[in-house]
């Protein structure tokens, strides 16, 4: 009887392989997301040059020579996305035709304007949401649970934008006790960047008071954007305590005496930790590039905003370069959703 | 278990932090309402801005920036647009309207405190003039050529009669940049220029203003200019212009006391406020019209004159006005209020012509398609309620409608391109000059557009080009209202709305006066403080 033979893999360990394995697809995933953006993009009628150059320079046909060539909208289509994905390899994503400005430049503005109210909105939605959900669960058919429900149903139901109009009228001009629109006070000036997102900065830079305005203006955004993600969460929370709450291990763990919170945390939410872990990924990727009305409430100058006016004015490099980067964020988020199945769930660990 | 807890109760506290940090930074200090305005002013507008550099700003936040920041050889006093004065010089011109010589007093200096001369002047305007193909400011230059005369003079010619020229120089693009620094930091006048990244962070003007910084997406900071010496009074010694593109939240915000100036406010938003707050309504200078297509391919029933005047003459124009809110006007014609040669009458309804117009242009109940874009108001008003309006009015006159919007940047292409029948545009000039509606005349720009050729109407051609090239002052309004009254009786278009700007300021705020070119002049505000 020959020796079992050891299992060979490319990448020297298995991790390592599956590290490679989801770096190659994810790969493909976004070139994917590039070919799509630029055949749909290309397939909306329209005349960007005449929206980008405006009524004056659209009339002069060696500016809009010119604009044709330096953007290269004279080239076949083909030619034009072969471009872009050889510039962009380089990590070069274009100049925005309606900025004017590198898209990397722009994004680089964007994204941690959005990454700061949504990692704050996420850690809210998570805290509130499993607590309530959590609750509601522990008490079903009870005053407090529909109490909960109706909740989580008022956040999944009212439109966020009015919401957030509403929160900013009551809170700001009524009660005073929320500063105006933006992500700082106008008197003052914002700190120096390093990561760009005001708050951190600011901590970094030493200056507390840039670090409370800041902080003081994340709230409202925070609070708006984190109700229909509460909602959400409830309910996924609720229903998934609910399944682990008739588990065996939940009952021995009560059989065997252990106090309430403990079992709540190391066995019912553990246990219903894989579905909300989910839901929380892909929270988390629509609160980074959704959000764009609540911005438009806020002036606050995220990704939202950014892909918004790109696509009304067909522009094409801030449109993939949105759709690249929300690309980015949602593969990105899925595979540390994976890993931390992984650490969660010894079940789903590879080897 | 208790490692949990405690990662638990971090995130718990750090969320608690955040919104007691929000408690602590609320807006109670401004509890009056009207906001301490202090040393610094803040403005809320919607940004439409792409750069600091003047010779590339082509835009409405932009020319706002310019014109406080750098200035110009002549400008426009608060609230007059029909007369440039002199501002940085003084100008004289032949007789033939084709020769403009400028003086420079030589007594003016930009920031850093070298006098400005007749250098600075030559390098600004053919610095635009060479940019043509990357700067959408580059045509205003157009067939005008600079020569330096001594070091305070400078003459502009162009080949043509060009009496627009003066109310070209007051445009902020046309701006006069210190040529030592500029040139020291890439600009150039060969159409290589490189100078767009120095301006976007410094400024090198001598406007009451200088450039603190610049962020396209949030604010721009301006701080007063030490060394300013011209007629202007800047009061405030920093002023903050914040991207808010949402009107109600501008309206909130001066309520709240949060900013001192909201730019884009619409006619229903300033009804709201209250005796604290003042309101500048005044007619802007875009013109909302219908363009009814000549050319018999794309416009098919719509090409005939009895047709247009049919649509003119069956629609209701107060009914459509009341959609448009406050400062706004009829149109009374292609020519704006407040440029030369406007009319003081617009159109009234008449049914009954509308009716024989229509018999006579043989409309036998074809459905004519209205084009719109739908996702760009006009001076806050919104074109999908005005498109249903024109519906209802022109069916109840006997022309079945249907509605056809989309987004601008999709629409634009038939539109520029003259290949709708029926259409819903605007149209604003590039700077204050009454040349600038002629391009509506017969095989023009806007004309075309509406398939109206030259040969269809050779009389209206005629009265434009006698217009444009008119080299005395003061025939020159008889020319353009000649202009503007036979596009009324004849032409294919039909002038609705000339929509409201409406600037709303905090209590004590003064001097804020609707241009329409650089909206405000913000030198001139000032605080009753």
């Amino acid at each position: 009887m020959a020796a079992p033979t050891k299992r060979r893999y490319p990448a020297g360990s298995p991790l390592a392989g599956y590290l490679l394995r989801r770096l190659g697809t994810s790969v493909l995933l976004l070139l994917g997301v590039t070919l799509v953006t630029f055949i749909l993009t290309n397939m909306v009628p329209g005349d960007p040059i005449a929206a980008a150059l405006g009524e004056g320079a659209s009339q002069n046909p060696v500016t809009v020579a010119a604009y044709v060539e330096r953007h290269g909208l004279d080239q076949p289509l083909p030619v034009q996305y072969l471009t872009y994905l050889t510039n962009l390899v380089q990590g070069d994503l274009g100049t925005s035709l309606t900025t004017g400005r590198p898209v990397t430049e722009d994004l680089a503005t964007a994204i941690p304007a959005s990454f700061e109210v949504a990692i704050w909105s996420i850690i809210v939605s998570l805290c509130v949401g499993t607590a309530l959900g959590t609750i509601a669960a522990y008490r079903r058919g009870q005053v407090s649970d529909q109490v909960v429900r109706v909740v989580s149903l008022i956040g999944l139901s009212v439109p966020t934008f009015w919401m957030a109009l509403v929160s900013f009228h009551v809170f700001f001009l009524q009660l005073r006790i929320a500063p105006g629109s933006g992500r700082l006070s106008p008197m003052l000036t914002p700190p120096p960047t390093v990561t760009g997102m005001y708050t951190i900065d600011a901590l970094l830079d030493g200056d507390l008071e840039v670090f409370a305005d800041a902080a003081a203006h994340l709230v409202l955004p925070v609070l708006v954007l984190s109700l229909f993600t509460i909602g959400l969460l409830t309910r996924f929370v609720r229903t998934a305590v609910l399944e682990v709450l008739s588990a065996d291990y939940v009952r021995a763990a009560r059989a065997k005496g252990l106090s309430g919170p403990r079992v709540v945390f190391d066995y019912v939410l553990r246990g219903a930790s894989l579905p909300i872990l989910t839901i929380v990924g892909v929270a988390f990727g629509a609160l980074l590039s959704g959000t764009v009305l609540v911005e438009a409430v806020f002036a606050w100058p995220g990704l939202g905003t950014y892909a918004y006016n790109s696509a009304t004015a067909l522009d094409l490099p801030g449109v993939m370069g949105v759709g690249l980067v929300v690309g980015v964020i949602y593969l990105v988020i899925n595979f540390a959703v994976d890993l931390l199945y992984g650490v969660l769930d010894p079940r789903v660990r590879l080897a | 278990m208790a490692k949990r807890i405690r990662r638990a109760g971090a995130a718990v506290i750090a969320s608690a932090a955040l919104v007691l940090a929000g408690c602590s930074g609320g807006n109670g200090d401004n509890a009056d309402g009207a906001g301490d305005i202090g040393d610094t002013l803040v403005i809320d507008t919607s940004f439409i801005i792409e750069t600091g550099d003047p010779g590339r700003t082509y835009d409405q936040t932009g020319y706002m920036v310019v014109k406080a920041v750098y200035d110009s050889l002549l400008t426009f006093e608060p609230g007059d647009e029909t007369t440039p004065v002199p501002n940085l010089a003084t100008y004289e011109q032949n007789e033939d309207a084709t020769e403009f010589t400028f003086t420079l007093d030589g007594e003016r200096t930009f920031s850093d405190g070298s006098v400005i001369d007749a250098d600075d002047v030559v390098f600004s305007l053919e610095r635009v003039a060479g940019m043509v193909e990357v700067s959408r400011a580059g045509f205003l230059m157009d067939g005008i050529t600079v020569e330096k005369v001594d070091d305070l003079t400078v003459r502009l010619s162009t080949e043509n009669p060009s009496l627009q020229l003066p109310a070209l120089m007051a445009n902020p693009s046309l701006a006069i940049v210190n040529s030592e620094e500029v040139a020291a930091n890439g600009g150039t006048t060969d159409g290589e220029d490189d100078a767009q990244s120095f301006l976007d962070n410094n400024s090198a003007g001598s406007g009451p203003y200088v450039l603190d910084s610049l962020d396209l997406t949030s604010q721009v900071v301006l701080t007063r200019n030490e060394n300013y010496n011209g007629p202007a009074q800047p009061e405030f010694e920093r002023v903050v212009i914040r991207n808010v593109s949402e009107s109600a939240t501008q309206l909130i915000n001066l309520q709240g006391g949060d900013s001192h100036v909201a730019v884009d406010l619409s006619g229903d938003q300033v009804a709201e406020l209250g005796e604290e707050h003042t309101v500048n309504s005044a007619a802007s200078s875009q013109t909302i019209f219908l363009l009814i297509n000549q050319n018999e391919e794309v416009g098919d029933v719509t090409a005939n004159p009895e047709f247009a005047e049919a649509v003119r003459y069956a629609l209701d124009y107060d009914a459509l006005l009341e959609l448009a809110g406050a400062g706004a006007q009829q149109a009374t014609g292609v020519i704006p209020p407040n440029y030369l040669g406007a009319l003081t009458d617009g159109v009234e309804q008449d049914l009954e012509r509308s009716e024989a117009a229509l018999a006579a242009s043989g409309y036998d109940g074809e459905t004519v398609t209205l084009q719109y874009p739908n996702d760009f108001p006009v001076g806050g008003v919104a074109f999908t309620p005005l498109a249903e309006r024109i519906q209802d009015q022109l069916a109840a006159a006997g022309i079945t409608v249907e509605l056809a919007p989309a987004p601008f940047a999709t629409e634009i292409e038939a539109y520029a391109g003259g290949q709708e029948a029926f259409g819903l545009w605007f149209w604003g000039p590039d700077y204050a000059d009454s040349a600038n509606f002629l391009p509506f005349g017969p095989g023009r720009t806007v004309g075309l557009r509406a398939g109206w050729t030259e040969d269809m109407a050779p009389e209206v051609a005629d009265l434009a080009e006698a217009a444009l090239l008119e080299t005395d002052p003061d025939s020159r309004e008889q020319r353009f209202t000649d202009f503007a009254t036979a596009m009324q009786d004849s032409g294919p278009f039909v002038p609705l709305i000339v929509p409201g700007s409406n600037i709303a300021t905090a209590a004590g705020i003064t001097g804020v006066a609707y241009n329409s070119t650089w909206t405000i002049d913000i030198a001139e505000i000032s605080s009753a403080d």
